[in-house]
């Protein structure tokens, strides 16, 4: 019941929030779509933290991906074998955590301690904070202490990383997550939970990211009229 | 219609093709332009009213305020001033940041929105009331319950204001003030609100009603010091000078001690474009003020020796200009608007003699009418005595002689003798006072005079220019302690000078030559702007006469673009007469009770028993001792002998004393009166300055509005708070060992608490706020009609509510109108019958009083040196019918005197007739039985607007041209052409309401703006012949009252600041561990505020550090290892100061600046050794009272309401400061 639960209704009950939040919240709140930036308030550790954070976060990102959607079949088929898939995990992606874990955690008491910061900051700022700290600290555990000390022979790569495949299929089999460990479980947990509060605060920045930049021409018009729906297209 | 395309369905359009262009360096954004709307929309509102600040800061600028759905959202200085003329720059537009942030106020976490009243007193009216059933016996119950009181007054400033209804206030506050009218008077009970151009409507509401009642008004600018006494000694006026579009005609400029681009924001433009066009402009500053910044020269003068400074000036213009190398316009203007010309007479003491009073027609057996007072010169071309035309002799035989022409009273013209020297009898020593940091000593010079025998006795004269060079030591070959040259360190050269002002002596040549070389040139454009830095000094009065002898000698005043400009809280009533009319119900009765702030607050708050200096160190050498050592017996002399008022009056009810009278036989009025006379006499009776520590002649209740009297304007705060208030202070110092006084009882326990109630109406919660018993919610200035003027500019700026006023506020109109309204219903039952009021009024300036006591003698009818003469040697005694049921219906309507009686003000008077029917149309009537039935209505202030434009000549063309013919009449001139042109215009709320306009010229100010023309003060004076209403009719070099040759002051001279110490001579300094240092302690006017008004708000507050900060020198600090942002302690006798050290090397060594009116509201720690929150910038002041200050009854030393009268200066102070370690903020 609670297997069902947790690994079936909970994730796509967060994922139908992240999508249906995001809509509404750029719907109805474009002047709030923010990073909320502080740096105003305050300057040394932000520099240190944001940079560490958003630099560990992206290649956290990376891990997950090549660790959770990439099936084993795949890597095995090409070469690569278990030893050196799982040696390089735990160097490259222990790294990227604990660079991560650092910037959260200059973040996190920048937000808690530094008097002005925490006075301006929202409940869901807050959150964010101590949600995102709890995730990578658990994320790195998983990654290095876990792996490293338990010398247990658990392999998300056969439990989780299928189960998260079945589950963005819609074909979620919750009996894979039998015998995950407690640690791996509440990461991903969290990490769900931190996908239905996503649309409600600060973090919607990441869908700003400029990257539209990159291609746009330097002088921009905007019209008066109505843009036509099939707008020839002139050189 | 078409849907609107959502946010994010407009942000997929991304993905739809896009037009591009230029190769694709451009293109069209798949986005449209409605994120522009958010922009558009923050500046639309729906509507735009004019309206203004009624601020303290004399700027009286023209704004507009938006309002958006029903709130006030941001405002914008007016644009539409009317141009000045071709040549020069306009007003518009007029503002400084600090207004600009005013609607921040409206909503904010300060702003009073009902009604407060302290818990506990609350709670112990309301089970007295519970008790008795009855509001008076209530409140009876309570006062005189000395527990119960001091429960409630210990309680003063320290929170515990909770909400009440309107109701429940205004009955407290009645019933309050019926006990004290029955059980001690109506004089008990007084009200405080300055600067009535600031928002005169506002002014009115309060005055009218406590007018009524016959409560007195207390007054303002002699309390704050901003009154230059020097101004009504030297001209008759209380102050007027140059609206700044004047600097721009000015040639040279120097400011002294006034911070134009921080004070006078609005219109320190002025100052930058006038140098665009080559003016010179000189700052004399101790610090380095951003005025210097304008400066061509910065003459940083040591604090408070700017006299000195001046003397040094006046020495080298008359020796360059009138001796040396005469100039003939300077000679000139001297004969023709100066009393220069005019004969003093000598008095011999053994081998010398000194300067003593102006001859008189009397003196030479002349047989005129009132020849006491009519002074005398010598003809130079017949070598006879003449009388001039113009003294105030002449003013008040209304013969049509009081005018300036050159000619005799007979018509005969005559040339003045400005020197007898050539023409002199014999030549003889003079010995003059001189004052430096030592003792008090003499110089002795010599004079040419003239013999006179008369009836036996030989009189010695000589010209007041004779004394004057004299004085300030210019050699003309005659035997005496003369100075060889500029070097020579014999008073006045600007080689002695620099001993005082540490000012090199040759710059101050250059610039005295370069000041009066320019007036040559100009023909008087030289012009000195002066300002509260050297005004709030004791002897700023002396100060001031040394600096206008560089303007009059210059021949530079009344001419445009020269003189004086004093901006020190001197704003302007334009429409005066209609103002006065409406604002002391004058109506409906006469007099008004007018006290003198002062007087009241140095006895109230018993400031006068911590009294240090005996006064015989501060007196001329040429006499043995004054007549008191200590100023509050100079006070009780000034009272009985008719020159200064005395609120509260007489150590018995003024209500009760007619019944006395009746018992004791009187039948007439003037029967009543003499018994009055005859209980002063013999001593049954005395004045309640005699005894002002008698709880029978304490204040009983105060209203306070549109002030902030407790935080701002309390100087000597703690005293305030310790005698006044009765609750806890930080006094240092004691008065068991202070000065002593004769005629002044002293009890030796100082009574603590005197004052039953304060009432004060505001907007925010300032700090009178929160000592405050009752505080009433007040609209603000974008919520009201009221108007507003000033003299920087010509124009009279309307007040108009952008919205009504919110929550549970009320307009100060009427709040007093509800006040009004509850005290005449419970009036009908306590105070049912009409009652006889006997009123004791000072001898009035500009009414035939000021010729009451000739020859400047002081005869004290108590000492039997004279007889005792109400009106002449005494005060006047008058009574007045109150009929207090009918003061509400007095209030709201406008009475019928002011039908019946001529308006006008300054000695002036003229008809009436036509307004008050014009006004029943314009007001409408009242439509309500009893006394207001069917008068002009004054229920709203919209209709008191309309009453006070209607009654004034500045506002009226048609009483300003009458103004003009009753002083043609009063001075046989011909002058009316100067109003000819606007006598046709009207000024009302909707026109001043749509554009400026500037005012009309009237006879009751003394400049002539004809044509364009800039207000430049007495350029009717000079140009029309109009007398100055001074003795003489001159301008005084000399003064001849007995007082003022006692202080040595006949002349300008130079006196050093007090010698004040931190701690006086008996007391003990408390002992500190830490490093201390001894400053003297200046207050001036700060940027981030005016007063308290602004600092308190956000937007100010975030401009610079955010709480109390007080300034002192890098080398200073360094002694007491203070740095930049360290907390400090600042104190002495008088009090304790907690703030941040803000360490800068712009400020000079020795002294220390903490600006004005930081409130301890905001930011303000615990102090170790009072253990109360850290002060106020007025903790560590006392104000000093100068006995030359409270003359009265002769000539242009005479009373006038914030006119004469002690200033309440506060500069002549030191500080100790030290560092403070740890910081409580007395939070635990």
């Amino acid at each position: 019941m609670w297997n069902q639960f947790w690994w079936v209704i909970f994730p796509y009950l967060m994922l139908a929030l992240f999508v249906s939040g995001h809509i509404y919240r750029y719907n109805t709140d474009q002047l709030g779509w923010t990073a909320k930036s502080s740096e105003f308030l305050e300057k040394n550790y932000l520099k240190w933290g944001s940079i560490l954070f958003h630099v560990g976060v992206l290649l956290v990102f990376g891990g997950h991906v090549a660790g959770l959607l990439i099936p084993k079949t795949f890597t095995d088929s090409i070469g690569i074998s278990e030893k050196i898939f799982h040696a390089s995990a735990i160097t490259t992606g222990g790294a990227a955590g604990v660079i991560t874990l650092i910037g959260i955690v200059l973040l996190s008491l920048r937000r808690l301690t530094v008097k002005r910061v925490r006075l301006t900051s929202s409940f869901t700022d807050l959150i964010v904070a101590i949600l995102l700290l709890l995730i990578i600290a658990m994320g790195v555990y998983n990654t290095l202490g876990f792996n490293l000390l338990a010398k247990s022979d658990f392999n998300y790569r056969e439990t989780v990383a299928p189960w998260l495949r079945g589950l963005l299929v819609f074909a979620p089999d919750p009996s894979l997550m039998k015998t995950v460990p407690l640690f791996f479980r509440l990461h991903i947990i969290l990490g769900f939970a931190l996908f239905g509060l996503w649309p409600f605060t600060r973090l919607v920045h990441v869908w700003s990211v400029p990257i539209e930049y990159f291609k746009r021409s330097y002088i921009i018009y905007r019209s008066h009229r109505q843009i036509s729906r099939h707008a020839p297209k002139g050189k | 219609m078409k849907k609107k395309l959502s946010p994010l369905g407009k942000k997929l359009r991304f993905f739809q093709p896009k037009e591009t262009y230029s190769n694709d360096w451009s293109e069209l954004s798949s986005q449209d332009r409605e994120w522009e709307a958010l922009y558009r929309r923050r500046w639309q509102h729906d509507k735009e009213v004019r309206t203004t600040h009624g601020v303290n800061c004399t700027g009286s600028c023209s704004w507009k305020v938006f309002v958006k759905n029903g709130i006030i959202t941001w405002e914008n200085q007016c644009t539409d001033y009317p141009a000045t003329s071709p040549d020069m720059p306009d007003y518009e537009p007029r503002g400084c940041p600090r207004g600009a942030s005013f609607s921040w106020y409206s909503y904010s976490p300060l702003r009073v929105k009902y009604p407060y009243i302290r818990g506990i007193l609350l709670k112990l009216w309301r089970e007295a009331l519970n008790k008795t059933g009855d509001p008076v016996l209530a409140w009876k119950s309570i006062v005189e319950d000395p527990e119960k009181a001091k429960a409630y007054k210990s309680a003063r400033g320290k929170g515990g204001l909770v909400r009440a209804s309107w109701e429940e206030a205004c009955t407290i506050i009645a019933a309050m003030m019926i006990y004290t009218i029955q059980t001690y008077g109506p004089d008990r009970l007084a009200g405080f609100t300055p600067i009535p151009a600031m928002s005169m409507v506002s002014y009115a509401g309060g005055s009218r009603f406590l007018s009524l009642i016959g409560a007195p008004m207390l007054s303002f600018y002699d309390w704050y010091a901003d009154l230059p006494p020097a101004s009504p000694q030297v001209w008759g006026d209380q102050t007027d000078v140059p609206e700044s579009g004047d600097w721009y005609n000015a040639g040279y400029i120097i400011m002294w001690g006034s911070n134009v681009p921080l004070t006078r924001t609005p219109d320190a433009h002025f100052m930058t474009e006038v140098r665009y066009k080559g003016t010179k402009v000189v700052s004399v500053s101790p610090d380095y003020a951003e005025s210097v910044r304008f400066a061509d020269h910065w003459l940083a003068v040591n604090p408070g020796t700017d006299g000195a400074l001046a003397q040094a000036m006046t020495h080298v213009i008359l020796k360059e200009f009138y001796i040396e190398n005469a100039s003939d316009y300077f000679l000139d203007y001297a004969k023709k608007f100066t009393d220069l010309p005019y004969l003093l007479l000598l008095e011999k003491k053994d081998d010398t003699f000194v300067a003593d009073r102006f001859l008189r027609a009397s003196d030479l057996g002349m047989p005129l009418n009132k020849a006491e007072w009519k002074t005398v010169v010598l003809d130079q071309t017949t070598q006879q005595f003449v009388i001039p035309k113009g003294s105030i002799g002449h003013r008040w035989e209304n013969e049509g002689t009081w005018n300036l022409k050159p000619e005799d009273e007979a018509g005969h013209a005559y040339q003045p003798t400005l020197s007898l020297l050539g023409v002199e009898d014999l030549v003889v020593s003079l010995d003059l006072p001189y004052f430096d940091d030592h003792q008090n000593s003499l110089i002795r010079r010599s004079v040419p005079v003239k013999q006179i025998e008369q009836q036996g006795k030989t009189l010695y004269v000589t010209t007041v220019y004779d004394v004057m060079l004299a004085n300030y030591g210019i050699n003309r070959g005659l035997p005496g302690d003369y100075p060889l040259d500029y070097q020579d360190l014999k008073p006045y050269t600007p080689g002695w000078q620099e001993q005082f002002t540490g000012i090199k002596g040759d710059l101050v040549i250059q610039i005295a030559r370069e000041f009066a070389q320019n007036a040559v040139d100009t023909q008087g454009r030289s012009m000195i702007i002066m300002g509260a830095g050297i005004n709030h000094w004791y002897n700023s009065d002396t100060t001031y006469r040394a600096i206008l002898n560089l303007i009059l000698l210059t021949g530079t005043q009344g001419v445009n673009g020269g003189g004086w400009a004093h901006y020190v809280g001197q704003e302007k009533v334009r429409p005066l007469e209609g103002w006065q009319t409406v604002a002391f119900a004058r109506d409906w009765t006469l007099p008004p009770r007018f006290q003198n702030g002062t007087s009241y607050y140095y006895f109230a708050t018993d400031q006068w028993r911590y009294e240090e200096l005996p006064l015989q160190e501060l007196t001329s050498a040429t006499i043995k001792q004054p007549r008191y050592q200590h100023p509050a017996d100079y006070n009780a002399l000034a009272v009985r002998l008719g020159w200064l008022p005395c609120y509260p009056q007489f150590n018995r009810s003024s209500l009760q004393l007619a019944d006395e009278a009746k018992d004791q036989g009187a039948v007439t009025n003037e029967e009543v009166l003499q018994y009055v006379v005859n209980e002063l006499k013999s001593g049954k009776m005395e004045f309640a300055v005699e005894d002002p520590d008698n709880p029978v002649n304490y204040p009983r209740g105060l209203f306070v509005w549109r002030a902030n009297l407790i935080s701002s304007s309390g100087k000597g705060h703690d005293y305030f708070l310790k005698h006044f208030l009765g609750t806890s202070h930080g006094i240092l110092g004691n008065d068991q060992q202070a000065l002593k006084t004769e005629e002044v009882r002293w009890r030796d326990q100082a009574p603590e608490g005197k004052l039953d109630l304060l009432v004060d109406l505001e907007f925010r919660m300032s700090g009178t706020a929160l000592y405050s018993d009752i505080v009433l919610p007040a609209a603000t200035w974008y919520e009201k009609c009221d108007l507003s003027s000033t003299d920087m500019h010509p124009f009279v700026h309307p007040f108009n509510p952008a919205i009504n006023p919110p929550w549970e506020t009320k307009t100060d109109w009427d709040i007093f109108k509800g006040l009004a309204q509850r005290f005449s219903e419970l009036a009908a039952t306590y105070l049912p019958s009409s009652k006889k009021d006997i009123v004791a009024s000072p001898l009035l300036h500009d009414s035939p009083d000021e010729i009451a006591q000739p020859f400047g003698k002081v005869r004290d009818w108590k000492k039997g040196e004279i007889e005792a003469i109400p009106g002449q040697t005494m005060p006047k005694f008058l009574i007045v019918e109150r009929d207090y049921p009918q003061i509400y219906d007095k209030f709201i309507s406008l009475g019928p005197l002011a039908e019946k009686n001529p308006l006008g003000a300054h000695g002036l008077s003229y008809s009436p007739q036509g307004m008050y029917e014009e006004l029943k149309k314009i007001n409408g009537t009242i439509q309500r039985d009893g006394v207001a039935s069917g008068r002009p209505s004054l229920e709203f202030d919209r209709q008191t607007v309309e009453t006070i434009l209607a009654l004034s000549s500045a506002t009226n063309g048609t009483l300003a041209l009458r103004a003009w013919q009753a002083e043609e009449a009063k001075t046989g001139l011909s002058l009316q052409d100067i109003v000819s042109d606007r006598a046709g215009e009207r000024f009302n709320l909707a026109s001043i309401t749509a554009q400026p306009k500037e005012v009309i010229s009237s006879p009751i100010f003394s400049g002539n703006t004809q044509g364009k023309r800039r207000y430049s003060p007495f350029t009717t004076n000079i140009e029309r012949l109009v007398p100055f209403r001074t003795l003489t009719g001159r301008q005084h070099f000399y003064t001849d009252h007995e007082i003022m040759l006692e202080f040595g002051e006949g002349l300008p001279i130079f006196k050093p600041a007090l010698p004040n110490l931190a701690f006086a001579a008996h007391e003990q300094a408390p002992d500190v561990s830490a490093k201390t240092l001894q400053l003297r302690y200046l207050t001036p006017h700060g940027k981030w505020n005016i007063h308290s008004m602004y600092g308190d708000s956000l937007i100010m507050q975030t401009l610079f550090r955010g709480g109390p900060t007080v300034w002192l020198n890098n080398e200073d600090a360094d002694t007491i290892d203070v740095k930049d942002n360290d907390w400090i302690e600042l104190y002495n006798r008088n009090g304790v100061v907690v703030a941040r050290a803000v360490v800068s090397h712009r400020i000079p060594r020795g002294t220390t600046y903490m600006y004005h009116a930081q409130d301890k509201t905001l930011n303000t720690p615990g102090s170790p050794l009072s253990h109360e929150r850290g002060g106020t910038h007025n903790s560590p002041t006392r104000i000093h009272l100068k006995p030359t200050h409270v003359i009265g009854g002769y000539a242009q030393f005479s009373y006038g309401f914030n006119y004469y009268g002690p200033t309440g200066n506060q500069r002549d102070l030191k500080v100790v400061i030290r560092k403070l370690e740890e910081v409580s903020w007395l939070e635990d």
